[in-house]
This record gives C-alpha cells, sequence and structure tokens, in this order.
C-alpha cells in the first residue's frame, strides 16, 4: 500500500467500516481548496464495527500520535466518546466517537454518498453540517477555513 | 470591485472571481471540475510539497 489518505479512505470502505468523513478531508471531498494533513472520521460505535475498524488499524500499525509509549487505541478507546488520534502507515487519521457531541446516527442523516472509483464509495458529512460544525468548535484553525466552505458551498448551489 | 461592473461588448457580465471574503472562486470552480478521489489527489500532492520544502528548510 502507498502511504496516502485516498488509500486510507478505501481500505476503509473496503472493509466495509461504518464511518464519515469529517474535518478538512470532507471539506476538500465537496471541492473546497483547502490544504489538510490528516482524515478525520466519525465511527459508528458498535462492536462488530469497531471490532472491523481495529482489525483495519492493527495491520496499519496504528499507534497513538505525539506519545513515545506507542500506544495502540483498543475497543475501549473506539467505543468510547474522545477523539483517538493516530499514526499509520498510510497517514495521519483521526477517528473520533463523537464530534460537537455529534455520533455517527447524529451525522448520517447529513451525509453524502461519494464515489471514489472501483465501485468505492465514502459517506462525507454534508457541506452545510460541516460548515456547521466548524462553526460550532469556534478554534481559529476552523474559523480560518470557513470562508472557503462556505464559498464552495455557493458556488455549489450555483452549478446545481 | 471593478469586474463587476464591467460589462462585455456581447453584453454579458464575467463571473467574478473573487467574493467578498477575498476567497477565490476560480480555485472553487476548478477543484468542482474534479471527481471527488482527484480532488484528495491534487490536496495530498500540495501536502506532499509543503512538506518538502519544510524538510528542506529543516536541513539548512
Amino acid at each position: 500500500m502507498t502511504g496516502s489518505l485516498l488509500t486510507l479512505l478505501r481500505e476503509l470502505s473496503r472493509r466495509n467500516v461504518e464511518y464519515i468523513v469529517v474535518g478538512g478531508m470532507a471539506g476538500v471531498l465537496h471541492g473546497a481548496p483547502v490544504v489538510t494533513a490528516d482524515l478525520d472520521i466519525v465511527h459508528r460505535r458498535t462492536q462488530e464495527n469497531v471490532a472491523k475498524l481495529l482489525e483495519l488499524l492493527n495491520e496499519l500499525q496504528a499507534i497513538f500520535r505525539g506519545d513515545d509509549r506507542r500506544l495502540k487505541p483498543n475497543e475501549s478507546h473506539l467505543l468510547g466518546r474522545g477523539h483517538v488520534l493516530l499514526t499509520t502507515t498510510l497517514g495521519q487519521l483521526d477517528v473520533l466517537c463523537e464530534v460537537s457531541e455529534q455520533a455517527y446516527e447524529d451525522l448520517e442523516p447529513f451525509a453524502d454518498s461519494m464515489s471514489l472509483g472501483d465501485q468505492l464509495e465514502v459517506k462525507v458529512v454534508g457541506l452545510e453540517k460541516l460548515i456547521e460544525l466548524k462553526a460550532a468548535a469556534g478554534r481559529p484553525k476552523d474559523q480560518i477555513a470557513l470562508p472557503v466552505l462556505r464559498a464552495t458551498l455557493e458556488e455549489t448551489k450555483r452549478r446545481r | 470591485m471593478a469586474i463587476d461592473l464591467c460589462i462585455m461588448l456581447d453584453g454579458t457580465v464575467p463571473q467574478r472571481n473573487e467574493n467578498d471574503d477575498g476567497v477565490d472562486l476560480t480555485l472553487i470552480r476548478w477543484m468542482l471540475s474534479l471527481t471527488p478521489a482527484e480532488r484528495v489527489e491534487h490536496i495530498e500532492s500540495i501536502a506532499r510539497s509543503l512538506q518538502e520544502i519544510k524538510e528542506l528548510n529543516r536541513d539548512r
């Protein structure tokens, strides 16, 4: 496997992990010209889905980012409510149990399905919802991205 | 902006290339012309270039 977030997305989808792309990569998939260095996902927190996700994370030698102990994520981390920030052989992956107190089930109605080729589909949080989440987060890095995301939404609507 | 007031000889108004927040709309239009996979590939190539520049500066 080559070290690529696109490959990481494809691997997650190929293994039928239930997840929704959020964060900067969601903006990119919607067409926003923003640069991001990681992939943020919110996964469905069922034991079956977490088991599939953990199997892939083990294969990708995932460890907690910025921790010298090289800790590996486990089931309890992925069934919790926190943010699991990982380094993998395919790049930086942030596995978010919840984002702004919203879980997979809360975001799913606002997710769009996108094709990545090879008959692989990926669920991506809708652009309007992404803007709402970024605005709610209120962090400087989110505020910086908002004008570009809003302009992308306007341009997308104009094209419909 | 001057371009907003500009009307072409054929009566058409050119598209704005920048919105009120200064966002480059030409980049957005170009990104929207790509497939989702192409968009990710493009951003990843930029991220790789930025990393290379960072490493070059670190070696100095």
